[in-house]
């Protein structure tokens, strides 16, 4: 069942989205990541998901859900990528992706979180 | 007369749903905007009849009259029904264990939404449309 290319890239893992996701695939997904942060003990997680056409109820649950596990594993995963019409229509069905940060893109995500590492961020 | 009936028996006939609805607004170049927002209203609707009533089926309509390009989706269901229609329609609202979100967002996303409803049966029509220039 794992169809989602988790990478290591330094202390972070990207995992790209490449396809659209059954509910089993994405909780199968979600508990890898868990896994694999506690594992390899990284500190940042680029979940990209701009190949994803939908985002609904469940999945924007099954994103903030893991946002809120691997921050209390002590690292911290973030958004890259999300389509403007996601975006649009996430607000409109008034879902809130409020516990986890988005990027427009997986270049300014991974500099993010490679800033934040290097404790160079100020927000 | 609606054609093109999809089963909707596993969570893969999630996707299948939205994608065939997806399809159709492509088809008819509705925006990507609307394309998201039909997709995403099939996605709530179909996984409702999946949690409350085990499975159903989703049939699309498409009418072309006067100028406009009409997209419309059954999602009947042989469940329990909803028995208050109002409640259910409340953001927020759950009977189970959810974000409440799936009925009045779905409705929000697309042109027209009916509800018919009783013990053993329910039909939900929602609806796009965009003139033709
Ligand atoms: N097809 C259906 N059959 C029976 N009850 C339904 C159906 N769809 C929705 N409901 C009821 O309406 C409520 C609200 O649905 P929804 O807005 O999708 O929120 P959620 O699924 O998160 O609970 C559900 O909790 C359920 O009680
Ligand atoms: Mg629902």
């Amino acid at each position: 069942m794992n169809i989602i290319p988790i990478l290591q890239l330094q202390s972070n893992l990207i995992a790209s989205i490449q396809t659209e996701l059954t509910d089993e695939q994405a909780l199968a997904f979600q508990s890898e990541l868990l896994e694999k942060n506690s594992a390899l003990n990284t500190k940042g997680i680029i979940i990209d998901v701009s190949m994803l056409d939908v985002i609904d109820s469940y999945m924007a649950k099954v994103l903030t859900d893991l946002a809120k596990m691997i921050k209390l594993q002590g690292s911290k995963a973030v958004l890259s990528g999300v389509q403007p019409a996601v975006a649009s229509t996430l607000v409109d069905m008034g879902m809130k992706l409020n516990s986890i940060e988005t990027f427009l893109s997986l270049d300014s995500a991974f500099l993010y979180l490679t800033k934040e590492q290097s404790g160079k961020t100020k927000k | 007369m609606f054609d093109e009936t999809i089963p909707i028996k596993a969570t893969k006939d999630i996707v299948i749903v939205r994608q065939k609805g997806r399809e159709l607004a492509i088809l008819y170049s509705f925006s990507k905007a609307e394309q998201t927002r039909f997709a995403t209203a099939l996605s709530e609707l179909t996984r409702n009849v999946l949690t409350y009533a085990e499975s159903g089926t989703c049939s699309f309509l498409v009418k072309s009259a006067n100028r406009k390009s009409i997209i419309i989706a059954r999602i009947v269901d042989h469940g329990p029904g909803i028995s208050d229609i109002k409640l259910a329609l409340q953001d927020g609202y759950s009977g189970g264990s959810g974000l409440g979100l799936g009925l009045p967002g779905a409705k929000r996303l697309v042109h027209s939404f009916d509800i018919e409803s009783s013990p053993g049966y329910t039909q939900i029509d929602i609806s796009i449309s965009r003139t033709i220039r």
